[in-house]
């Protein structure tokens, strides 16, 4: 019995008109910004090995994972992220390309998102990488595309920087159990202060456990970076912090109307990311829209040791943000043209002659003349011209 | 006056001991208390929207970012696993999580596969799991502690407030799992678009408990 016929998967859906069209918008006007700053597309398979993702840099739970095998037995998955296969095709083909590379995609991403949550499973997802350097000009520059994404919208923005080498360098110098500081990250990351406190007190009192118990307090303005360098005291950490803090002010300088934050308490556990991070909000959205930063060592997993920097979009997030401030309006036909039995080559050619002029023609698929103007009323068709032996009669339809 | 900041209480006690910390603070909560049926309520001075739902809506709610702030027990949290801030531990709705089974039974003894009756599932597997101990879970809707007295359960994973249920039916704790109070929790984008509001809101918080603290 054919139970599932007509329905989607828990997970998934169809977009229809509106939706569709607010996201291939949303699509286009990112790309175009994307594209004049000089990145080339490209698209990697929609199936890759389990391989590719298995690495140390970044862990994928295996029940996040949509697995399948292929004809030999072997262990393939729907891509859970793009980042990951393109450092793949860097590696291997592009290896003996000159760089930087700037590379962009859009595809969608596939992830088991926890049941009757409302989340998606499949997102589409737009970004940039930029591979082959390290220099702050190259961090500028993703900075700044996630600036002109996030304004690019329309809504609230807010754009918030950090550094993961902060929170690397002071676990470095924690004596502690690999458990501990999975636990110490993972209550940095919920901002729980008052566990967070709890832990580190039973782990001495010191200047790397003060300083961790700081370290998710630290986000807003300005001000982060004086509390943070007088709380850390350190010139490892005081250097990371000066090239954030000027980072951060370049881009207050360039950028608008945003609000441009610091939190220094970024820290997510599937991070491949080695320095800068960053997140994007828009108003009226519960989850970022953006997320992105430098991975320097995530290449290297593939062989091939260069830098890389790069933030990715949520594409159906956006969308949704700029349908809700505007509603999307689908372009209605500005002619309907009706052919009499035996004209059809004639309406053929009538319409082809106004679509040439831009303008956008339908065909009516009635012989009843009242049926079709009954269906160009429905859809609002302003004119429509039959096409007949006798000639075109061209009648506006009110 | 700018978009109120939305919060959502868990209904019933939470939402009492959260009312009177508000009333501690000095706000307004009239409406809380004449609510009749309503289920979005309004502080007027301290721009605070008022929303009661059930625990685990209370953490769907702010998980999706349509209530900026919530207050929720940690017994829900440890269920449910969601994305948020747990911003600050509100000390009230105090128990604890614990697995009880009937007075002097040997759970941990012999090498079968034991079976644990739990309202809880996912606490359940996660304190297992965190034992190494395959164990069969049963899904319990009302009172557990019936689950061992049938014999359907070895053991239950339930709340523990006092310990009096357990003692009546004849049951025993083996075993604390963890600590449980009211947590305020915080949608991971509004602390960031709405951080001076919500930081004074936490700060007001913070200070009154710790006043409380004090004077015990």
């Amino acid at each position: 019995m054919r139970r599932y016929d007509l329905i989607t998967p828990e997970g998934t859906r169809d977009y229809l008109f509106d939706e569709c069209y607010a996201k291939r918008e949303t699509e286009k006007k990112i790309h175009s910004i994307f594209k004049r700053m000089g990145y080339a597309e490209l698209i990697t398979p929609g199936l890759e090995f389990y391989d590719v993702f298995n690495l140390n840099s970044r862990y994928f739970p295996q029940e996040e994972l949509y697995k399948l095998t292929d004809n030999k037995g072997r262990l393939l998955v729907l891509r859970p992220d793009s980042t990951m296969p393109i450092a793949r095709v860097v590696a291997t083909r592009l290896k003996d390309a000159m760089l930087p590379l700037r590379l962009f995609y859009n595809q969608t991403v596939y992830r088991f998102e926890p049941s009757l949550k409302g989340r998606s499973d499949e997102i589409v997802q737009t970004g940039i990488e930029l591979l082959g350097s390290s220099s702050r000009m190259a961090d500028m520059e993703i900075i700044s595309a996630a600036v002109s994404v996030l304004s690019s919208v329309g809504a609230d923005y807010s754009l918030e920087l950090g550094d993961v080498g902060i929170f690397r360098e002071l676990m470095h110098r924690l004596n502690a159990t690999p458990a501990q500081k999975e636990e110490i990250r993972s209550l940095i990351e919920e901002k729980n202060y008052p566990a967070l406190n709890d832990l580190l007190d039973r782990m001495g009192d010191n200047k790397i456990t003060n300083a961790l118990k700081k370290l998710p307090t630290l986000f807003g303005g300005v001000e982060v970076f004086e509390k943070a360098s007088a709380l850390f005291q350190d010139a490892r950490i005081e250097m990371l912090l000066d090239h954030l803090k000027e980072l951060y002010l370049e881009v207050c300088e360039l950028n608008q109307n945003g609000r441009i934050t610091v939190d220094l308490g970024l820290v997510n556990k599937t991070d491949y990311y080695t320095g800068l991070v960053m997140k994007g909000y828009l108003a009226g959205c519960g989850e970022e829209v953006l997320a992105g930063g430098r991975y320097d060592k995530l290449l290297s997993e593939f062989g091939y040791d260069i830098p890389a920097v790069g933030m990715a979009v949520n594409v159906d997030a956006v969308a949704g943000v700029s349908a809700k401030l505007e509603k999307p309006q689908l372009r209605i036909p500005d002619v309907l043209i009706s052919a009499a039995e035996g004209c059809e080559a004639q309406a053929i050619a009538v319409a082809e002659e106004l679509r040439s002029e831009g303008k956008v023609v339908e065909h009516a698929l009635f012989s009843d003349l009242e049926l079709v103007r009954e269906y160009a009323r429905d859809r609002k068709i302003g004119k429509i011209i039959f096409v007949s032996e006798e000639g075109m009669e061209v009648d506006a339809n009110e | 006056m700018n978009k109120p900041l939305r919060i959502a209480l868990t209904k019933g006690r939470l939402e009492k001991d959260t009312v009177k910390l508000l009333e501690s603070l000095g706000y307004d909560c009239t409406q809380l208390h004449e609510k009749g049926r309503k289920l979005i309520l309004y502080v007027p001075d301290a721009n605070l929207e008022v929303v009661l739902a059930k625990a685990a809506d209370v953490i769907t709610y702010v998980e999706h970012g349509v209530c900026d702030m919530g207050v929720v027990g940690k017994d829900t949290l440890m269920e449910m696993n969601g994305k948020l801030f747990e911003l600050v531990n509100l000390g009230f709705g105090k128990c604890k999580f614990a697995l009880a089974t009937k007075k002097d039974y040997p759970f941990y003894d012999g090498f079968g596969v034991k079976t644990i009756a739990s309202k809880y599932p996912n606490v359940t597997r996660n304190f297992f799991e965190s034992k190494n101990m395959d164990v069969d879970i049963v899904k319990i809707e009302g009172s557990v502690e019936l689950a061992p007295l049938l014999e359907l359960a070895d053991g239950i994973v339930d709340i523990v407030e006092t310990g009096t249920t357990l003692k009546e039916n004849g049951l025993e704790v083996v075993e604390d799992i963890a600590q449980i109070s009211a947590r305020l929790i915080v949608n991971t984008v509004s602390l960031k678009m709405r951080q001076q509001e919500i930081e004074s809101f936490v700060q007001k918080v913070e200070g009154k408990l710790n006043d409380q603290k004090n004077c015990m």
